[in-house]
C-alpha cells in the first residue's frame, strides 16, 4: 500500500503541489488532471526522480521519501517508452535483473501475458508504438515492484489503438495484483483502465467516485483556467 | 532581398578569404619542393609525431570529457562541476602561448611549478599535454551536447530499475552516445593536429624529436625553404580534409539510421 501525505513542491515561484495526499491499496488508481496540473510531478516524487519540498511517501508503511529511485522498489512507465536502444527487447525487459530485481519466472509470465514472445530478439526501433509500450510495461513489471507508476504511457497513440491496448493492460495488471497509479489527462482513458479515480487541481488531490465526476471536475477546471486567461 | 544579400556578400567573401588561401597553397606546389620534402626524414618524423601525439591527446581529452559529461548529467549544482565548466571555456579565450607557458611552469624543468623537475618539458609527452590542454574543451562540449540530447526518461527508468548514477552512465548513457563520443574524439584530434603555439612553448620544436607538422612548416618558412613549407602545408590541408570528411560521412550515416 502506498500513502503519500502532504506533498508540496514549488519550482521557483510556481507552486505545483500543495499538501497533496493520496492513498493506493491493491487497486488501479487513475490520477486525472489537465496539462500542467502537477500530476507527473506527483508521480515522479513518488518514484524519487523529483524531490519533494515537504511531505511523506510511505510504501508498505516504510517512509521512502529520502531514498534514491534505485532503492524505492517502484516500477516506472514513462510517457514515451524510453526503451534502451542499444539493447534488444529481451535485454530491455530483463534489465532490472542486472541489479538483482525480479526473476526469470516473472519474466516468463509477463512476456506470456503481454504477448511478447515473438519479438524478444528485435531491436526497439523496429517495433510499432503499441509494442514499444508493451515492452516498456514488461520492463517495469519484471522486477516485481511494490507499486507501478504509469505516466500517460499511451498519450502519443491514437484512440483506436488505446481502446485495444488499455483493456489488455488492465487484465495483465489485475492478474499480477499490483497496485498501480496511472496518471492521465483523459477521463475516458482512465475509465478503460482504472478501478477508481482521483483528480488533481490547484496542486491538491481529490478522490472522486466515478469517471463522470472526474470528467465534470476537469471540465470545470479547464473552464476556470480559460476564464482566468481571458 | 535576403537572397541577393547572401549572394553579393557571402559567396565572394567566402571564396576570397577561405577558399583562395587554400588554393594559393596548392598552386604554389613545386616538383622540387615535393621531392625534397618527401625524402626529408624530419618531415616524416613530424608527421608521425603529429599523428601519435594528436591521437593520444584526443584519447586523453575524451577520457576527461566523459568525466565532465558525468558531472554535467548528475551533479550540475556541485562546486566541482561549476569550476570545471568555467575552465572548459578557458582554452577558447586564452592565447595558446599562455597555455604553453602555464604548462611549462607547472610541469617544466627547474621552474617554480608544483610539479617542476618532472623532466616533461620539451619531450613528446609535453607535446601531447599541450595538444590535450587546447583540445579537451572541444571534446567536453561535444559530449555535453550528446548528454543533453538524451531522453531524460531513459535515465529515470534505469534508476527505478536499480541503477545508481554511475551504473546508468556506463550501462545506458555512454553506449547511447556513440555519435557524440566519435565526434568528440575526432574534433579533439583535429584541434590537436592544428595546434602550434602551446606545442612550441612546452614541447619545443626539435626536428626528429618534438617537431610536429605545424612547427615543421614554421621552421621551413623561417629557414627560407618555402617550397618544402608549401608541400608540408598542403599535406596538412589534405590531412585536415580527410578528418573533416570522416566526420561528415559518419554524421550522415548516423542521421540516416
Amino acid at each position: 500500500m502506498l500513502q503519500a501525505r502532504g506533498i508540496s513542491k514549488c519550482f521557483g515561484r510556481l507552486t505545483v503541489l500543495q499538501d497533496a495526499s493520496l492513498e493506493i491499496c491493491n487497486e488501479i488508481k487513475a490520477l486525472i488532471g489537465i496539462n500542467g496540473s502537477g500530476k507527473s510531478t506527483f508521480l515522479k516524487i513518488i518514484a524519487g526522480i523529483i524531490l519533494a519540498d515537504n511531505g511523506q511517501v510511505l510504501l508498505n508503511d516504510k517512509d521512502i521519501i529520502g531514498q534514491p529511485p534505485e532503492n524505492r522498489d517502484v516500477g516506472y512507465v514513462p510517457q514515451h517508452p524510453a526503451l534502451f536502444r542499444h539493447l534488444n527487447v529481451k535485454e530491455n525487459i530483463l534489465y532490472g535483473m542486472r541489479n538483482g530485481k525480479g526473476s526469470l519466472e516473472a519474466f516468463e509470465q509477463i512476456i506470456e501475458l503481454l504477448d511478447l514472445k515473438d519479438i524478444l530478439f528485435k531491436r526497439p526501433r523496429t517495433l510499432s508504438g503499441g509494442y514499444q509500450s508493451r515492452v516498456s510495461l514488461a520492463r517495469a513489471l519484471v522486477p516485481q515492484p511494490k507499486i507501478l507508476l504509469m505516466d500517460e504511457p499511451l498519450s502519443s497513440m491514437d484512440v483506436v489503438l488505446k481502446e485495444r491496448i488499455l483493456p489488455d493492460f488492465r487484465s495483465v495488471l489485475k492478474k499480477l495484483e499490483i497496485p498501480v497509479l496511472y496518471v492521465t489527462h483523459d477521463p475516458w482513458e482512465a475509465e478503460l483502465l482504472a478501478d477508481n479515480y482521483a483528480i488533481i487541481d490547484n496542486g491538491q488531490i481529490k478522490q472522486v467516485q466515478t469517471s463522470t465526476e472526474a470528467f465534470d471536475l476537469i471540465r470545470t477546471s479547464i473552464l476556470r483556467d480559460f476564464e482566468r486567461g481571458q | 532581398m535576403n537572397k541577393e544579400v547572401v549572394r553579393i556578400f557571402f559567396l565572394p567573401l567566402f571564396l576570397l578569404l577561405i577558399v583562395f588561401p587554400v588554393l594559393a597553397l596548392v598552386f604554389n606546389l613545386t616538383t622540387e619542393g615535393i621531392k625534397a620534402t618527401l625524402v626529408d626524414p624530419y618531415f616524416w618524423n613530424s608527421v608521425k609525431n603529429t599523428i601519435i601525439a594528436a591521437l593520444l591527446a584526443a584519447a586523453l581529452g575524451l577520457l576527461l570529457a566523459i568525466g565532465f559529461a558525468y558531472y554535467h548529467l548528475f551533479y550540475r549544482n556541485s562546486v566541482v562541476y561549476k569550476i570545471a565548466n568555467l575552465f572548459n571555456d578557458l582554452p577558447i579565450a586564452l592565447p595558446h602561448t599562455v597555455a604553453g607557458l602555464a604548462l611549462l611552469l607547472a610541469f617544466g624543468r627547474k621552474t617554480c611549478g608544483f610539479l617542476g623537475e618532472t623532466g616533461a618539458a620539451f619531450t613528446l609527452f609535453a607535446v601531447i599535454l599541450a595538444m590535450f590542454f587546447v583540445s579537451y574543451s572541444l571534446a567536453a562540449r561535444t559530449l555535453v551536447s550528446g548528454v543533453d540530447q538524451m531522453e531524460p526518461e531513459v535515465i529515470d527508468v534505469a534508476r527505478t530499475l536499480g541503477d545508481h548514477p554511475g551504473k546508468v552512465f556506463f550501462r545506458i548513457v555512454l553506449p547511447l552516445m556513440g555519435e557524440a563520443l566519435f565526434s568528440g574524439f575526432v574534433l579533439g584530434f583535429s584541434r590537436s593536429v592544428s595546434e602550434f603555439a602551446a606545442v612550441i612553448m612546452f614541447g619545443g620544436n626539435m626536428p626528429g624529436k618534438t617537431q610536429v607538422l605545424a612547427s615543421y612548416v614554421f621552421t621551413k618558412v623561417e629557414t627560407g625553404d618555402l617550397d618544402m613549407a608549401v608541400t608540408a602545408a598542403v599535406f596538412c590541408v589534405a590531412l585536415s580534409l580527410l578528418i573533416v570528411s570522416i566526420l561528415t560521412i559518419r554524421r550522415q550515416i548516423y542521421a540516416a539510421s
